[in-house]
């Protein structure tokens, strides 16, 4: 009977584990390309997991999938919130490979820009399906009403989806955080820089206000 | 004015952002989107594919924030879309505006083909088809039923002209019965031809029945047959066009879809507007594309990859987890 009992045991140990905790939410990094959200998945990553999770690059386009790192665990004022972060290729409406070909030859920029196509096709679906919550990152040293933000700021209000807007960037000169506060006031605007790692305390306050 | 509220009719500017908590006047949150420089010209042509995507394509059940950005996001991509297509056209409106039909005239051109060359003898038709076009009347099954095309060439060679356009209508409708009859005076001097065909056939080579194999079966000849001949009045010029073309190298992958939009308002085109309605990724050229981004957050399935050859490969979303799951 021993056997059975431990098979018991085990068993009702999952099921604990199942239904006891929430499948961490999926928090999805939008944004359009180039505007820093590889760089705040890193930075996010690095400070509470200790890992990265892509590849950076100046130039756009360098997330070509979404990639996802689990059970991010973040504290802040005593509350803990596990989410697993999905790190999306920047969302366009264009992608052309002559944006690429002063960095890399003709073949390769083309590629490029074929897997960042489906790399946007990958980032909508996400947000169709599988998303629960989405960091929507502008770069604040940019216009922040474009139709892409438009649209994308539209659908995850559609879908009644928690969104914080974090303006990235601010260490440049151009910055601009009212710009964008401005152009999206129903949203909760956060200034940073995940460069440069400024302002992260209130980046990581807000994830768990938010997501949690 | 681009945005107007369509409970109350209150306008916005574009880019305005009153309206994204609703309409401060009646607080109706459906809006619709007329930009103004823009669709001006594009309503013309590209407008009414634009506007009929918005209507069908079920964002309608989305709330209306969705909707205005999705109108929004369209008209642009559809005015760009146009703007786009457009010099694509114009460098070689002709030519590249119709591979499909190019192929299912082929069919028709086969004969003149011949003729051309029979033509060329007199030195009156200096084609630069004459290679190609022997070869393409070696199908067996196709010469036989043309020995009448000998009068094709004439149509050819006076081909440029409207007359030929009509020329080739007659002939379309009674290639079977009565060839000699529709054509006049050339005819005669075909008949003679049909002898030479023989020996023309026989100097083809095998490339130049590949060729011929190709278009054959590209093309959907049946269904489509009609509708060229009926179209034959715009060929002569293209008929130079394409069949170079198709020589040479193969219709551009990428432009396919956009290209029936110019020339004619025929089958082709409502095609096209079919296209576009469903399109969720356009590519204009390898290397560049132009994305529907609400079409492509309303798709079901899943867009995994994009071939080269202008294909894409889709799946159903749960099979792709397990790779992402690391």
């Amino acid at each position: 009977m021993g056997l059975f009992t431990e098979l018991k045991d085990s068993i009702s140990r999952v099921t604990d584990r199942l239904f006891a905790e929430e499948e961490p939410k999926r928090i999805g990094i939008y944004g359009p390309p180039n505007a820093g959200k590889t760089t705040l998945a890193n930075r996010i990553a690095r400070d509470w997991t200790g890992d990265a999770v892509g590849a950076e690059s100046h130039i756009p386009h360098e997330t070509r999938r979404a990639r996802r790192k689990e059970n991010v665990e973040i504290e802040r004022n005593g509350k803990s919130v596990t989410i697993d972060i999905v790190d999306t290729p920047g969302v366009t409406t264009k992608v052309d490979y002559e944006e690429f070909t002063d960095e890399m030859d003709e073949d390769d920029a083309i590629r490029r820009s074929r897997e960042a196509t489906e790399g946007v096709a990958e980032a909508m679906h996400w947000l169709r399906e599988d998303v629960d919550g989405v960091i929507y990152v502008l770069d604040s040293a940019e216009d922040p009403i474009t139709q892409v933000n438009t649209m994308l700021i539209g659908i995850i209000e559609s879908r009644d989806l928690p969104v914080l807007i974090f303006a990235n960037k601010i260490d440049l000169d151009e910055a601009s955080v009212k710009r964008i506060e401005d152009a999206f006031p129903q949203h909760k605007t956060v200034p940073l820089s995940a460069k440069e790692g400024e302002n992260m305390d209130e980046v990581y306050a807000n994830i768990a206000e938010y997501f949690g | 004015m681009p945005h107007e509220c369509t409970n109350c009719g209150r306008t916005f500017p574009d880019g305005s952002k009153e309206m994204l908590s609703g309409c401060p006047n009646c607080g109706g949150n459906k809006f619709q989107f007329a930009p103004s420089g823009q669709t001006t010209e594009s309503t013309e042509s590209a407008a009414s594919t634009s506007a009929e995507p918005a209507g069908g394509t079920g964002t309608a059940d989305t709330t209306g924030t969705v909707k205005r950005a999705a109108d929004t996001v369209r008209g642009w991509v559809s005015s760009e879309s146009k703007q786009s297509a457009e010099p694509t056209q114009s460098a070689e409106p002709t030519q590249s505006a119709e591979p499909t039909r190019s192929a299912e005239e082929s069919l028709e051109n086969r004969t003149p083909a011949t003729d051309a060359s029979h033509d060329e003898s007199d030195g009156s038709w200096p084609e630069p088809e004459t290679s190609s076009a022997p070869e393409q009347r070696t199908d067996t099954d196709e010469f036989t039923e043309w020995p009448e095309t000998a009068r094709r060439p004439e149509d050819r060679s006076t081909a440029v002209g409207d007359e030929s356009s009509d020329v080739d209508r007659e002939h379309a409708t009674f290639e079977s019965a009565s060839p000699t009859t529709s054509t006049s005076d050339k005819s005669v001097d075909s008949s003679p031809s049909s002898g030479e065909h023989s020996t023309l056939e026989d100097s083809e080579n095998t490339a130049q029945a590949d060729a011929r194999s190709e278009v054959v079966s590209t093309a959907d000849l049946p269904s489509e047959t009609p509708h060229s001949t009926s179209d034959a009045g715009a060929e002569p010029t293209e008929a130079d066009g394409p069949g170079d073309e198709a020589g040479t190298q193969p219709p551009d992958h990428g432009r396919v879809v956009s290209e029936p939009s110019g020339d004619q308002p025929s089958i082709e085109e409502l095609r096209a507007e079919l296209n576009e309605q469903f399109e969720s990724i356009k590519i204009v050229s390898p290397g560049q594309y132009e994305l529907n981004l609400m079409e492509l957050y309303n798709r079901e399935e899943y867009i995994i990859s994009l071939q080269e050859d202008g294909r894409y490969v889709i799946d159903v979303p749960d099979s792709w987890h397990a790779d992402d799951d690391e």
